[in-house]
């Protein structure tokens, strides 16, 4: 003999159905799930859902508990294609299972799902290669920062001539919004870029430390792997330091010529857009 | 644009449109596409400053554009997010949008969005609700918030009125538009067993802003939106009985997933043109 009908309220059953849909697996154990019974036991269900001639009650919630996981692989996927490239299908899928129960979606952009995932990896528990993974998706997360920040106008390459000389030592540059700079313990931007050319010919991904710069070029994302007394150097400039501190910094780690050296790096970065201005100290 | 059109507002007949995808932003920049509107998924464009919002000031500047939501969350017994909407309203203002629509749903709840267009119950309860939120989103905006129905695979014993009757009392009580999804009507009715020509007949052609056509997949026990092939000729009967009643309406086709060249997606839509003219035909004919 049918149920019953049971009108839960519209916060109780969209809490209910969102536990059930939130939860991994078969639908039979989603509705089982303590979030879910918490909201309603599974014998009422068809006291709430209606079966239709096709499918049970359970089975229909199901269609929609089906496709979270996929979702949410599916963007991490988009934003993190080397990682998931790395770990394969299964073992990305399970990643991002264990993630989106720890992080579940909170906007309502996809864009903000996965900022969280560089540190989820780092401090998660049977990830194959897991210092490697983590450092990759961390640079992953950059070119993605990179894609997406507020686009600010370019210092033109000829600016800095027009600098006066004197006034150098005090100069403070302006990186662009679209600019990061990564350490990493590994040749993440090595195998990232074999992943692109989808040539499956990845390098070495043994432990080498490795220094990347993500910017952003009329609407481009470039990548740029830079030695670490480079890094150094740019790494100081964007951090707002003085150009003349800057320069003794970073000319301490050169051999002799190291000025003409920090000066033919500058021009290059300019030249690829990496700053928006200067300050000049008065 | 035809003057013809029928809704309340006098918001204008846009023609055949298509969504504007990503993968198809070069031939679009660079063959400058007979298109008579683009629809643009909100939520991609409001949280970045780089390509994607350039190519929008582009298309904006040469294209009549229409903001199509998927997160406003308006069936969620959740606050509604203000961030969100001012997002919103600003993402209209720079794309000077003729409209601005989302989902009759709920995404999420608890602070969470599943990404998914969740069934409302359809209770007195949840037509208040989803009313007053309506109220206050389209104050927010300054315009008439347009809703579509969207496909749902589960039915709740706590309904208390078909949907297009929810539709047509939240349209009434709200003062809001409806973007028509006819292939939404055929899969709704295939899930739960209604008469689809029903549903269309019951619609109030005065509140019909756009019409949506879409691809669908059966798996045979049950129908998913997945906006992944053409149009079925049965979705088309029923965009031609639609027509006949609200006159020529703004009309999007939708292609999200296996997502074919541009081409491809352009010659399905202007199927949609051919079955407009001849149901004007059809109307002159009778006159």
């Amino acid at each position: 003999m049918p149920q019953p009908p049971l009108d839960l309220g519209l916060p109780r059953l969209q809490r209910w159905m969102q536990a059930v849909i939130e939860q991994p697996g078969a639908v039979d154990d989603a509705i089982v799930a303590e979030t879910a019974r918490a909201e309603l036991e599974p014998s009422e269900i068809e006291r709430v859902v209606l079966p239709s001639k096709t499918l049970t009650a359970v089975e229909r919630v199901g269609v929609y508990q089906g496709m979270y996981l996929l979702r949410m692989v599916e963007a991490l996927e988009g934003d993190y294609p080397a990682v998931a490239h790395f770990l394969g299908d299964e073992e990305f899928a399970d990643l991002v299972t264990r993630y989106v129960a720890a992080h579940p979606s909170t906007s309502y952009t996809f864009n903000r799902l996965g900022k969280r995932f560089p540190d989820f990896i780092r401090q998660s528990r049977g990830v194959r290669r897991k210092a490697f993974v983590a450092d990759l998706a961390r640079l992953e997360l950059a070119v993605t920062e990179v894609f997406d920040a507020p686009e600010s106008p370019a210092w033109p390459a000829d600016a800095i001539a027009k600098i006066p000389q004197g006034a150098w030592e005090g100069a403070v540059l302006k990186p662009i919004a679209a600019l990061r700079l990564g350490a990493y313990a590994y040749p993440v931007n090595a195998y990232l870029q074999s992943v692109k050319q989808e040539n499956h010919d990845h390098p070495d991904v043994g432990r080498r430390a490795t220094y990347v710069a993500v910017w952003r070029k009329r609407y481009e994302v470039w990548r740029l792997d830079l030695s670490k007394p480079a890094h150094d150097f740019l790494d100081a400039l964007a951090k707002g330091r003085p150009f003349g501190r800057a320069v003794a910094s970073a000319a301490k780690g050169l051999q002799g010529g190291a000025g003409e050296q920090l000066f033919r790096w500058l021009r290059d970065w300019v030249a690829e857009g990496m700053f928006e201005g200067v300050e000049l100290s008065r | 644009m035809n003057p013809e059109t029928r809704n309340r507002w006098g918001l204008p007949d846009l023609g055949i449109g298509i969504g504007l995808r990503t993968v198809h932003y070069p031939h679009i920049l660079e063959k400058k596409p007979d298109v008579d509107f683009f629809e643009v998924l909100s939520e991609n464009y409001m949280d970045t400053g780089g390509r994607p919002v350039w190519v929008l000031d582009q298309v904006a500047a040469r294209y009549p554009i229409v903001l199509h939501g998927v997160s406003l969350n308006i069936g969620s017994a959740d606050p509604l997010d203000r961030e969100h909407l001012s997002k919103l309203k600003s993402l209209a203002a720079r794309t000077r949008a003729h409209w601005v629509s989302d989902h009759l749903c709920w995404t999420g709840v608890a602070g969470r969005n599943t990404h998914d267009l969740l069934p409302m119950p359809l209770t007195e309860e949840a037509l208040r609700h989803v009313a007053a939120r309506v109220k206050t989103v389209s104050d927010i905006l300054e315009r008439p918030l347009v809703l579509e129905n969207a496909s749902t695979y589960a039915e709740f014993t706590s309904s208390s009125m078909p949907e297009w009757e929810f539709f047509g009392r939240l349209m009434e009580d709200a003062d809001c538009g409806m973007l028509l999804d006819v292939n939404n009507v055929y899969v709704s009715a295939f899930n739960h067993g209604f008469d689809p020509e029903a549903y269309i007949d019951a619609i109030d052609p005065s509140r019909v802003t756009q019409y949506h056509l879409a691809g669908h997949t059966n798996k045979g026990t049950h129908i998913i939106d997945t906006h992944n092939d053409h149009v079925i000729d049965p979705v088309w009967q029923l965009y031609r009985r639609s027509v006949a009643r609200t006159g020529n309406v703004a009309t999007l086709l939708e292609w999200d997933a296996d997502i074919p060249d541009f081409d491809v997606v352009h010659a399905e839509a202007l199927k949609a043109r051919a079955y407009r003219r001849k149901e004007k035909a059809i109307a002159a004919a009778a006159s």
